[in-house]
């Protein structure tokens, strides 16, 4: 557990009386955790030994934009502010612009290259969330580049907080608890959570906004606090290689006789795969 | 010593737990094995337990949750002072194992595909960048590490183990369970399951998955659904195959008007061999397949089930 700063966080009411932006007239403050990855078309190519990310388009990992866009519509209902959190190599800063773009109001930006296993990141962010002592903090439900599900947990565990995981719907219950909808292994869960706590995205939670013009335009003059750091990984990542299964591709024209093509199928499956 | 936190039905072991089992006696090295039974009926659940290891901890805690299960296995975790703790691979205890790790200060080693030691440190293999990238990892004890399914052979009988029953101080309920949608799996279960019949949006409309579920029931496999279909409401999520969904590595995976976007193909590209029925001979899942028809799935699909059927007769 990270130290607890001058507030109780264990106590919702404690917390919000302590929390510096009620001061300012803020009242609920919704963080989203952003990582770059690489292109989902991307072409991933292995350079010695390592995927090489050279010449890769990285984007807002596709999952954390589900959170970007959530925090950003809890703030356009609730009032407050929606701030998006990025630990990554400063190339990082094109995906917080994406969010700034989308209607985040502020970033904060910890650089640090190269990779970071989960519960390290965990680690680190837990110390820049506590500072910012958000009502909620969403976070991608698994990683596109390092296919982690553990962040999410593994900061609300550094916060002494509870998770919500694959979660595809959330309310707020005033300012101390959310109803939230997610996903299980097998079927849903409707649960009340205190806050402040921790939820990863799923895939229908929200159909995340395009950045507009103006948007994007305003997106230049926002606050990134870029607070540098240099972080040890507690895992090492020794090799990566690229074994896709060459497929052998035989396609037959099933268009002018179905039947045909049907039991052609079923007999290269059956004698030839021998997999039916 | 090693720990390994044996999932269950609450009356019998489900096969990742023997899958565990084997992975925890492959590191041999570290020393002995103990074993924890946690949630509900854990007492009746040791009993099987203990013919796999020599030492069984139950923890009796009530339903599940992601606090109680890391608390449960960070104090079977210190009884037992074990330095790895392995927990077959599934979103729960992605979950619960992350919060573990914490607990530990140890390092987290996920979905592994396999695990080796040489005393001091754990090496991995697992899965990276959408199921693209093959990867090597290390990490120095103390480690926590989860087991992909259908990575290792189910482990054997051995011996007569004692069962010891731990008191865990239950964290405080931040989260309440107000409802659960549980899905009941008829059938094979779709992650274990050696063929997969997915159906895609181009079937049109959820009364066409009839025919999926036919020919699934005629191969002996499971009916996979994309994400389309699940958002239109025609499958439930439990079906769902992909980045979001369940990760699969069948011999034959037949996807029926699926286009193949790269967030599917991270939940199928790992399948011996991949089927595809499309219209359109340009959609990428064409790209992965071994087999393919480019034709109509309205007119393809029934006389696939004929063919299949005639091969069982
Ligand atoms: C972050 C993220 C995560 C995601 N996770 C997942 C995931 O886990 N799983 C998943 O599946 N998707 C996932 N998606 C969505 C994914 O990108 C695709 O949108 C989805 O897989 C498409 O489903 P589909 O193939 O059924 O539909 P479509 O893409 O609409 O394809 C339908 C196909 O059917 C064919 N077709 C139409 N009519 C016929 C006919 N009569 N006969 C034969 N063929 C026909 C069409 O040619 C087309 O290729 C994710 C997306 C994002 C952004």
């Amino acid at each position: 557990m990270v130290a607890l700063k001058s507030h109780n966080m264990d106590d919702p009411e404690d917390w919000h009386k302590a929390s510096p932006y009620k001061m300012k007239g803020w009242e609920m403050k919704f963080i989203a955790i952003l990582r770059q990855v690489p292109e989902n078309e991307a072409r991933l190519k292995v350079e010695g030994g390592k995927v090489g990310l050279n010449g890769v388009t990285m984007v807002l990992d596709g999952m954390d934009e589900w959170g970007v866009e959530e925090v950003i519509r809890l703030k356009e209902a609730h009032g407050g502010e929606a701030v998006v959190v990025a630990l990554g190599p400063e190339r990082s800063e094109e995906a917080i612009r994406t969010a700034l773009a989308m209607g985040a109001d502020r970033a904060v930006h910890l650089v640090s290259e190269g990779y970071i296993d989960p519960i390290t990141q965990a680690q680190t962010l837990a110390e820049t969330v506590l500072e910012e002592a958000p009502t909620l903090v969403f976070t991608g439900g698994q990683q596109a580049d390092w296919d982690s599900q553990a962040l999410g947990p593994a900061l609300a565990e550094a916060l002494g907080w509870p998770s919500v995981t694959w979660t595809t719907k959330v309310e707020l219950e005033g300012q101390t608890h959310a109803k939230a909808k997610h996903d299980l292994d097998e079927g849903q869960e409707i649960v009340r959570v205190s806050l402040p706590a921790v939820f990863t995205s799923q895939q229908g939670l929200n159909e995340p906004r395009y950045p507009t013009l103006p948007g994007i335009m305003k997106a230049k003059k926002k606050e990134i606090r870029k607070i540098p750091l240099s972080v040890s990984s507690k895992v090492e990542v020794l090799e990566q290689t690229i074994q896709e299964r060459s497929r052998l591709n035989k396609v037959i024209d099933g268009t002018k006789d179905p039947v045909a093509a049907a039991n052609e199928l079923v007999k290269l499956l059956h004698e030839e795969a021998k997999v039916i | 010593m090693i720990l390994v936190v044996l999932d269950h039905d609450t009356t019998r072991l489900r096969k990742g737990a023997l899958e565990a089992v084997s992975r925890a006696r492959q590191l041999a090295a570290l020393g002995a094995i103990a074993g924890l039974v946690v949630g509900e009926n854990t007492s009746a659940v040791a009993e099987e337990a203990r013919k796999y290891v020599p030492t069984v901890y139950t923890a009796e805690v009530g339903g599940y949750t992601p606090e109680r299960w890391a608390a449960a296995a960070y104090a079977a975790a210190q009884k037992s002072g074990a330095q790895v703790v392995v927990a077959p691979s599934s979103r729960q205890s992605r979950t619960w194992t992350a919060r573990l790790a914490l607990k530990m200060g140890a390092a987290l080693l996920e979905d592994t595909l396999e695990t080796a030691t040489d005393g001091s440190k754990i090496t991995a293999t697992r899965y990276s960048f959408l199921n693209r990238v093959t990867e090597k990892q290390a990490a120095s004890l103390p480690v926590v590490f989860t087991a992909k399914p259908n990575t290792t052979p189910v482990a054997e009988p051995q011996g007569d183990g004692m069962i010891e029953a731990l008191t865990v101080e239950q964290p405080a309920a931040q989260v309440e369970v107000l409802e659960r949608m549980s899905e009941q799996k008829k059938g094979v279960s779709l992650s274990e399951a050696t063929v997969v019949v997915t159906g895609g949006r181009g079937l049109g409309s959820p009364e066409a998955f009839a025919g999926v579920e036919a020919l699934a029931n005629s191969l002996g496999g499971a009916v996979g659904a994309t994400r389309a279909v699940v958002d239109a409401g025609w499958r439930p999520y439990g079906e769902q195959v992909g980045q979001t969904g369940k990760t699969v590595q069948p011999s034959a995976y037949i996807a029926l008007a699926v286009s193949g976007a790269v967030q599917h193909q991270a939940g199928m590209n790992k399948s011996k061999y991949i089927v595809a029925v499309n219209k359109d001979a340009e959609a990428p899942i064409f790209k992965v397949a071994d087999y393919g028809i480019v034709g109509d799935v309205h007119q393809v699909l029934p006389a696939m089930l004929e063919a299949a059927k005639k091969l069982k007769d």
